[in-house]
């Protein structure tokens, strides 16, 4: 897992379908590795604590971080003291293996707080040393919003699908708008809770789509989270920790092409 | 009478929404489901099937990228942005479009 090129990937999917759970997890597995990965929230109710094993925590990065920017900009920047990287040390928060987490979703406070957390996270995601960090963005459920707001930055995205019914016509839904010029180049389907082989067949022939992974439907996941532990912390070698381990293997096998094509 | 569901996402609010609109429906109640969801998809809990569904989805796109007529009133919509479901629910789609195309 030592590849030298850093990846961007965001997790999208319908609301519930385990894009945190498998955001979080595939975090920790990267810095796990030795890799320096910064994990981003997006969703107003964040939901990366639970998967990273951080409490969750749902203050957003401090109003004196944002500043109104110069005429002809953005209307909000980073405050002069703060670049990507200085955001990181002060406002992130450092989870189990090393990741580091930021939460930008968060909607309390008016629309200008939202709108700043906007423009925080875009410059960060924009500015930082891509030689650096690998980032992974936990988007909330949802089709356009999440999809073209993360298409700059994220060269894959992984539609995270579980086979239920309103699951599949939400990915059907994300797939017809990745073909849209403005979508990330590289998307990959994800099942997610699947209960045996023959969920992540249907979930490839109804979607008419290769799926990169199958991540199992695990009760000690369900049971941790209960009880407020990680996936990675109440089973740590379980089936569902070996399946994001797949997962994050087949990611960074689709790099460095899908780093390419997105320049 | 006016219900909303709200909750996480996955906590099963669609499910319940059909559930809730087919049983007054069945008491002889007129029902009006709305899907305000930006990813609509209660079609498929009330039983209009796939492709109506997404018919219902697509025609509320097309209001907000300007590409049909704003309906006047909220009978308009129901009239011409709505389908009839099983036990007689009227269903439409009326969420916010948000971010038609991307910056
Ligand atoms: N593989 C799994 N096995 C068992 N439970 C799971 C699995 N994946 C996710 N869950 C559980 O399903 C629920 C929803 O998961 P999660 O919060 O990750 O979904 P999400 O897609 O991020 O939802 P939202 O759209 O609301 O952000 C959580 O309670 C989580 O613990
Ligand atoms: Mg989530």
């Amino acid at each position: 897992m030592s590849g030298s090129g850093r990846v961007r990937v965001a997790f999208v999917g319908k609301g519930g379908a385990g894009k945190s759970t498998i955001a979080g997890t595939f975090a920790r597995l990267l810095g796990r590795a030795g890799r320096s990965v910064l994990a981003i929230d997006s969703d107003p109710l964040p939901g990366l604590p639970y998967s990273l094993g951080v409490a969750v925590d749902d203050r957003p990065i401090p109003d004196d971080a944002v500043t109104e920017g110069p005429p002809g900009g953005p209307r909000w920047v980073l405050a002069p003291h703060l670049d990507p990287e200085a955001l990181i040390r002060r406002h992130g928060r450092v989870c189990p293996d090393g990741v580091r987490y930021l939460q930008f979703g968060n909607l309390r406070g008016h629309v200008a707080a939202l709108q700043k957390a906007q423009h925080a996270w875009s410059q960060t995601v924009s500015e930082l040393d891509r030689h650096r960090w690998d980032v992974v963005g936990d988007l909330p459920g949802g089709t356009r919003q999440p999809m073209f707001g993360w298409a700059k930055y994220a060269e894959v995205v992984c539609v995270v699908v579980e086979p239920t019914a309103k699951s599949l016509h939400t990915a059907r839904r994300l797939l017809t708008l990745s073909k849209s010029r403005w979508a990330p180049q590289t998307v990959a389907v994800v099942a997610s809770k699947v209960r045996g082989p023959d969920d992540a067949e249907l979930i490839g022939s109804r979607l008419g789509a290769e799926v990169l992974a199958a991540v199992p439907h695990s009760d000690p996941v369900l049971a941790g989270d209960r009880r407020g532990a990680a996936p990675l912390d109440a089973d740590p070698e379980g089936d569902f920790a070996k399946a994001v381990g797949v997962l994050v293997e087949r990611v960074l096998s689709l790099y460095p092409a899908a780093a390419k094509e997105r320049s | 009478m006016k219900i909303a569901v709200v909750g996480k996402g996955g906590a099963g609010k669609t499910t319940a929404s059909a559930v809730l609109a087919r049983t007054l429906a069945r008491r002889g109640e007129p029902v009006v489901a709305l899907d305000c969801d930006t990813n609509p998809n209660l079609g498929l809990s009330l039983g209009v099937g796939d492709t109506e569904t997404e018919r219902l989805a697509t025609l509320r796109e097309q209001i907000g990228d300007g590409a049909g007529e704003h309906a006047p009133t909220w009978e308009d919509i129901l009239d011409r942005y709505g389908t009839d479901g099983p036990d007689g629910v009227r269903l439409s789609v009326i969420t916010r479009i948000e971010n038609p195309e991307p910056g």
